[in-house]
């Protein structure tokens, strides 16, 4: 299409020898400004037909595997902080205690059903070069009382910067944000996330923040393909070794709405 | 046979790296209670019986792991009982053992508990095969209640005596605080500008207001870029319209656009 669009202009005004290398295009800038039907902004050159996406309540899966997500939750007051670390450290793989300062951002896509699409977006505000994380969390599979764990479907995608205004293009809706400051340590395929919740005072200024609570939440969690429940156990059994400190249970969002 | 020898090797280089960090740990402990009794201070006495029950419990999965082979398989017989000192050994216990002789293996490779504890436990189990399953029943229920009223009967002292005071302090976590938290985390509860905390109110809702409306505007200029995606408008500005709350102004944006849009790009 290029090739085309410029045969009709550029004959008058440019060299004979530079033909061939404007055609590829790849060599650098055209000469001029070429007034063209497609777009040239960024987002929609890469879409090749716009339609109203359907807001699907199936399982989301990314790829072929259908990953989920255990999850134990509880927390721990500042003051217990450092003995809540200090015997993480020692219960947990050696490594370097990592801390990580986030900012995330939760956005809503209101569909024709009643509940909207929720995508969480992440970013790191300490480790430059770092990819965001967008996160899909499913609705959490509730009823067998053996499972010792929250269950939901999971999806995990690395992108690139411009990550919230491609969603926000797409239509979703920044609900909230906050940014979260903590540690977070790993003991085989289980990852034990603990971390403090700020509230942003001034939407998109990560500056002024303010702690939600003189609590820390302490996540513990395996992502696992799906059927594997017995990693719930060996959560419950490392869930017990951090009794009486932290109280990790199985916690159901929808209760405390 | 060969991969059940790789199998046996690779399990024992397993158990042999978690027994020496229990190893280390008890070592540790050990110090700390011998040299440190006078600063010493009970969550730091819990912390490393934690990690002890950690160890342990990570042992225990090494050897219940499928990949393990049976170890009851495995029979080890010393060949060679001699008193004379042997350097091999001494390096590796560490200067425990320095002798292989006969006084040392009978207690090193030990399988079976003493006759005397062999025959109690025999005992025991004969006792408890012979009463029938609903005296045991029974006995298991009396168990019970037993040590729930002990418990109730130490709660109950606890919580009149004066030590209650002591108790506040060693509360670690407070459950309002955890409800919170997974509240805001999975929906964001306390934290959305639109559904803003007790403080703050009116301040924080007039903000999404315009936010909203510089995302429409950004919108709209992209739309003016684009030109020949026309079909599209209609349903940007849908959404548009049902985010800000002002639809008085955006439509006519929009239509200002589709205006500007019916002109073919190609015509000069």
């Amino acid at each position: 299409a290029r090739s085309d669009e410029g045969v009709g202009r550029r004959p008058r005004r440019r060299k004979r020898g530079c033909a061939g290398g404007a055609r590829t295009g790849a060599g650098g800038a055209l000469e001029q400004p070429v007034k063209r039907g497609a777009p040239a902004a960024p987002p929609y050159r890469e879409a090749k037909t716009m339609e109203a996406p359907p807001v699907t309540m199936m399982p989301v899966t990314g790829g072929t595997i259908n990953m989920m997500e255990y999850l134990l939750q509880g927390s721990v007051l500042d003051q217990s902080l450092e003995s809540l670390l200090h015997r993480l450290r020692g219960l947990c793989d050696n490594m370097e205690p990592e801390t990580f300062l986030d900012h995330e951002m939760v956005f809503l896509l209101k569909g024709q059903q009643a509940s909207p699409f929720v995508l969480r977006a992440r970013r790191s505000m300490d480790k430059t070069g770092t990819p965001w994380h967008l996160r899909y969390l499913g609705q959490p599979e509730m009823g067998d009382k053996n499972r010792h764990a929250l269950v939901r479907n999971c999806v995990d995608i690395a992108t690139s910067e411009n990550l919230t205004d491609f969603l926000v293009e797409m239509g979703f809706r920044m609900d909230h944000e906050f940014v979260t400051k903590g540690h977070v340590f790993r003991k085989g395929i289980m990852k034990i996330v603990v971390y403090k919740i700020f509230r942003i005072l001034v939407p998109g200024n990560t500056d002024s923040i303010e702690p939600l609570s003189l609590s820390y939440l302490v996540e513990l969690s395996i992502v696992a393909p799906a059927g594997q429940d017995v990693v719930s156990d060996d959560m419950r059994n490392f869930a017990e070794q951090l009794k009486p400190l932290v109280h990790l249970e199985k916690i159901d969002p929808k209760r405390l709405m | 046979m060969q991969r059940e020898e790789k199998q046996l090797e690779l399990s024992l280089e397993a158990l042999i790296s978690q027994v020496a960090d229990l190893k280390n740990s008890l070592v540790s402990f050990i110090y700390k209670l011998e040299n440190e009794y006078d600063r010493l201070t009970w969550p730091s006495v819990l912390d490393s019986f934690a990690l002890l029950s950690g160890q342990l419990s990570t042992l225990n999965k090494v050897l219940k792991h499928e990949k393990t082979p049976l170890m009851r398989n495995q029979v080890i017989i010393p060949l060679v009982l001699s008193p004379d000192r042997d350097e091999e050994i001494m390096r590796q216990t560490e200067g425990r053992v320095p002798v292989f002789s006969h006084e040392v293996v009978p207690d090193h490779l030990r399988t079976k508990p003493d006759p005397e504890v062999e025959e109690q436990e025999k005992q025991l189990i004969t006792d408890a095969t012979r009463i029938s399953s609903d005296v045991a029943q029974k006995q298991i229920q009396s168990l019970n209640k037993l040590c729930s009223n002990l418990l109730e009967k130490i709660s109950k002292e606890e919580r009149e005596s004066e030590s209650g005071g002591l108790r506040q302090n060693k509360q670690t976590f407070n459950p309002a605080d955890t409800n919170a938290l997974v509240a805001a985390v999975a929906f964001g509860k306390g934290l959305s500008n639109r559904r803003p905390p007790g403080s703050g109110g009116p301040v924080q809702a007039s903000q999404p207001g315009a936010g909203a409306i510089i995302a429409g505007a950004s919108g709209i200029q992209q739309v003016q870029m684009s030109g020949a995606s026309s079909q599209q408008q209609p349903m940007l500005g849908g959404v548009q319209m049902s985010q800000a709350g002002q639809p008085g102004k955006i439509p006519s944006g929009i239509k200002t656009n589709i205006k500007s849009a019916s002109m073919h790009p190609y015509q000069r």
